[in-house]
């Protein structure tokens, strides 16, 4: 089975081509409203004020979009807040990127005459980059080169009997295929840790999701109020959830059935192929930057939606770089939001549509979108800004 | 009335997730290894909520894909609505166990 893509210099496969500038801020958007082509992330965490350990997350999100697949050429500016930092200098920046193989270009206010200037030189820059980029074709390649995510949100029962079961099909093919797969949301794996963990291959990996489980449901407990008033949220409840087990246990069903390799860190690129669960926060705005810094080439968020109303028109999550999927397996929210839509499973509960089927129709879709169709979400400008998933407090 | 349905995600369990709009005195059918269980509602439950395919009693633990999903924080009747009025989760709950102190 294979996927058309774009083969960078280490190797890895894109299934899109951008110019990414990198930190946010004035002049990464400067230049990324006046050239196309080019990505930009948009977030309110720039270091200033972090600790050691939150610079480094912040760090390993830039050097991760720089280095994900689907860019082919980075401009690093030296004008965000916390650039001063060793974590977050342009050029700590730049050159772990370029370790890739990839064509890194700095600009610095402080040596190219200005904010001004700097803009300038961006812009002129970004043009030729561009166009660079767009000399490469996109060539046949086996779906070992697919590098997954997947979100489960506004999830309500329609999520763990079909929606997510059908990820989790697509899940097993690719990784089975020799591909990549990530999925996280630690506080949502609350009561299935247990079912999680008898998939690690080793018992080392089975007691880091353990761990990351304990670590949670502590801190959970440490603020002294029952989850439910927190998670499951409003719209899990409106939808049938109960309690946060029974979303956790139909959470999994995303994740397949495959081995777990290992537990990463938010934006941790893993060392090797197969399914990986990354130890993060179920937020939709900083869950999916987190994937693509890991090296997702495509993303997948699957929703129930049954709590939610009037919803036609979902504003996609921001990857930054990677394109972003909607599926749901609820008939009310396909009527309502159909025109978002790239995957609808709600068959298998209204029709009967056998499982399988259902999931390698999914599977298509990921193959006809990697390959360069366009998703839904990619059709719109508006991307909400990113939290990253930081963990210390700022000081 | 024809009857509604419900599907049942592990044998072990004790409730049943609907997948049509249930009205009180619906009955509502439940495939399960080749047979049909059936159960009749007692109340309203809508569409993806789950139904009680025995008595539970409170205390007792509610099961969904086989695995605890919470226990009955009052006695749940057969063919009743199981949901956060009668059904309690038991994990992460910082206000059974108390602020830690730190």
């Amino acid at each position: 089975m294979s996927f058309f893509g774009y083969v960078r210099p280490d190797g890895s496969v894109g299934t899109r081509n951008y110019v990414l500038v990198i930190p946010q801020g004035l002049i990464a958007k400067a230049i990324c409203d006046f050239v196309a082509g080019t990505r930009m992330i948009t977030t309110v965490d720039h270091g200033s004020g972090r600790t050691g350990n939150d610079r480094e997350r912040i760090a390993r999100v830039l050097i991760g979009l720089g280095r994900n697949p689907n860019v082919a050429s980075v401009i690093v500016h030296a004008a965000s807040p916390g650039v001063q930092y060793a974590e977050l200098t342009a050029e700590r920046l730049a050159d772990e990127i370029r370790a890739g193989g990839k064509r890194v270009e700095i600009i610095d206010p402080a040596r190219d005459g200005g904010v001004y200037a700097a803009i300038a030189k961006g812009i002129q820059l970004a043009r030729l980059m561009t166009v660079e980029a767009s000399k490469l074709r996109r060539v046949e390649v086996g779906d070992e080169h697919l590098c997954l995510g997947v979100k489960c949100g506004y999830s309500d029962t329609t999520s763990g009997i079909a929606g997510n079961p059908a990820v989790g099909y697509l899940f097993d093919k690719v990784i089975k295929a020799g591909g990549t797969a990530f999925f996280g949301e630690t506080t949502e794996i609350i009561g299935a840790e247990h079912a999680l963990a008898k998939r690690a291959v080793t018992p080392d990996v089975a007691k880091a999701i353990l761990d990351a489980v304990a670590y949670r449901e502590g801190l959970a407990k440490s603020t002294g109020l029952d989850i439910r008033t927190i998670n499951p949220i409003p719209a899990n409840i409106k939808g049938g959830l109960s309690s946060l087990e029974e979303k956790s246990l139909g959470a999994i069903h995303k994740a397949g059935t495959a081995p777990i390799q290992g537990v990463l860190q938010y934006a941790q690129r893993p060392k090797g192929k197969g399914l990986y669960f990354v130890d993060n926060w179920m937020g939709s705005f900083s869950i999916f930057a987190g994937y693509a810094a890991a090296g997702a080439n495509l993303v997948l968020f699957q929703i129930g939606g049954g709590g939610l109303a009037g919803r036609n028109l979902l504003e996609g999550c921001p990857t930054v770089v990677a394109p972003f999927l909607w599926c749901t397996a609820n008939p009310k929210t396909y009527a309502m939001a159909k025109d978002n839509m790239d995957y609808y499973c709600g068959t298998v509960i209204e029709s009967g549509e056998d499982s399988e089927q259902a999931g390698e129709r999914l599977y298509r879709t990921v193959i006809d979108i990697a390959s360069g169709t366009l998703s839904r979400s990619e059709t719109l400008y508006y991307s909400d800004p990113i939290d990253l998933c930081l963990e210390e407090p700022r000081f | 009335m024809p009857a509604k349905r419900a599907l049942i995600m592990h044998p072990k369990d004790n409730v049943a997730t609907t997948i049509e709009e249930v009205l009180p005195g619906d009955e509502v059918r439940i495939p399960q290894g080749g047979e049909v269980l059936t159960v009749h509602a007692i109340e309203a439950v809508p569409f993806g909520f789950k139904i009680a395919l025995e008595e539970i009693p409170q205390g007792a633990i509610i099961l969904k894909y086989g695995d605890t999903i919470g226990k009955a924080s009052r006695p749940i009747a057969r063919g009743a609505l199981v949901h956060v009025h009668n059904l309690e989760g038991t994990r992460a709950r910082g206000d059974l166990e108390g602020r830690v102190k730190g």
